[in-house]
């Protein structure tokens, strides 16, 4: 039977060690990589805390991804605050700021933008992006092009980058195209070879969810850069994944 | 200048009696004998064994660094780094525990551990038990040994089953006994 990559180092592996290793190398050995990492290892947390304030809200209609959003900032802020040395758990300490940015984030957010949703928001943020490409050539290419991007950013979606956090495998889906699974499957293989900004922005975007705003404070980048790597990103998997589109 | 033996015997004693004052007495001590590599070695293992890991690395490493041929404390430093799931550090702070002669059970422990972080297990196994059989200075380490030993054994055994250390491995190696036998490169 085949054995999971670097089992060896995960059984002499102490977690709490992990974690202070992480923060440690953040705070005091300017490790940025590293926020990042644990951004990742308590979003389940922040998840968590956004599915509990949708279940008290009974009346009012709310979209999940807003309250991710919120509990994400709210994670954030609280991973900028932390201080590892004071023997306190984390999550202990982030549990009342994300809850606290949830219910700040709801009250600020006017009924509007709450219509508007969190996914017509996220899909308009990917298109802004992906038309923010220079002009020139062919028209009919260039819109050839743009529908193959955003095909690819909806087999992202779908895929969940291949794996969920449960491990669950979930390229099989409604699109059950032999090439649809195919260029998933291809897509997959591509985006561990992006470089590491644009792979980053990509896995948190679609696999994480978050919105390019959360991702640029995350990064410590800015939104429009953000924006600039996400377009980058889907450019160089549409080149890489030509064969599909010249089907 | 190094404090007096009698000294850190009293603080290793409070260490063991759990007299609660043992880091502020340490402590006091260091501040005495800044450039003594045991006090630090052994503030590590009192913080790693309260769980204050950042600051714990911090004393290994300055133990260390004030004698870079306290071969235990090197050897505790990269096994402190390796179950923070630093591999690759661990395997640089080891390397001049390969400047110690043959059959060295430290050398044999590394190079075990690091056969391990390649996930070559059955070279695991080999190593470690040979540094355990060469081992008669320092019979915690041989006990935490044993138990990677059968932790590899398990994995072997059963296929992929994810799961971490047993937490009384890393306490057990770090804590009292290290400061003793022949740690010393060569």
């Amino acid at each position: 039977m085949k054995l999971k990559r670097d089992q060896g180092v995960e059984i002499v592996s102490d977690p709490d060690r992990v974690e202070a290793s992480l923060w440690r190398r953040l705070r005091f050995e300017g490790n940025e990589r590293c926020r990042e990492t644990l951004f990742t290892r308590y979003m389940p947390l922040a998840r968590a805390l956004a599915a509990k304030y949708l279940k008290a809200q009974q009346t009012r209609s709310i979209e999940r991804g807003d309250l991710d959003q919120f509990a994400f900032e709210g994670l954030l802020q609280s991973l900028d605050r932390f201080n590892p040395l004071k023997g306190v758990p984390f999550s202990a300490f982030a549990r009342p700021r994300i809850s606290g940015n949830i219910t700040d984030g709801m009250a600020r957010m006017s009924d509007m933008t709450a219509q508007l949703g969190h996914m017509r928001r996220s899909r308009r943020e990917r298109l802004v992006s992906l038309q923010a490409a220079e002009i020139s050539g062919d028209a009919l290419d260039q819109l050839a092009d743009l529908a193959f991007d955003l095909a690819i950013g909806i087999m992202l979606d779908d895929t969940g980058i291949v794996e969920s956090a449960d491990g669950a495998d979930n390229r099989v889906n409604v699109y059950e195209g032999l090439a649809w699974r195919q260029a998933q499957a291809a897509l997959t293989e591509e985006i561990s070879s992006l470089p590491e900004n644009e792979g980053a922005v990509i896995q948190h975007h679609y696999q994480n969810g978050l919105n390019f705003a959360t991702i640029a404070e995350l990064l410590r980048l800015t939104r429009g850069r953000i924006s600039q790597l996400h377009r980058s990103a889907i450019e160089r998997l549409r080149r890489r994944l030509r064969h599909f589109q010249e089907r | 200048m190094l404090c007096a033996d009698q000294d850190l015997a009293d603080v290793m004693q409070a260490v063991q009696n759990e007299t609660g004052d043992e880091l502020l007495r340490l402590d006091r001590l260091i501040q005495q004998y800044r450039e003594d590599p045991r006090l630090h070695f052994l503030r590590g293992s009192i913080l790693a064994g309260i769980g204050r890991p950042i600051e714990a690395l911090s004393s290994f490493r300055e133990a260390v660094k004030l004698a870079p041929d306290f071969a235990i404390a090197r050897f505790q430093l990269g096994f402190f780094l390796l179950t923070s799931g630093e591999a690759a550090e661990a395997l640089s702070v080891w390397g001049p525990i390969a400047l110690l002669p043959d059959g060295h059970y430290l050398r044999l422990f590394v190079g075990g551990l690091t056969h391990l972080i390649r996930d070559e297990f059955p070279e695991t196994i080999a190593q470690l038990e040979a540094g355990i059989a060469s081992n008669q200075d320092n019979p915690p380490l041989n006990r935490d040994m044993h138990l990677i030993i059968g932790r590899v054994r398990q994995i072997e055994s059963a296929g992929p089953v994810a799961g971490s250390a047993d937490s009384s491995m890393s306490a057990t190696s770090l804590l009292l006994g290290q400061l003793t036998g022949s740690g010393r490169l060569h």
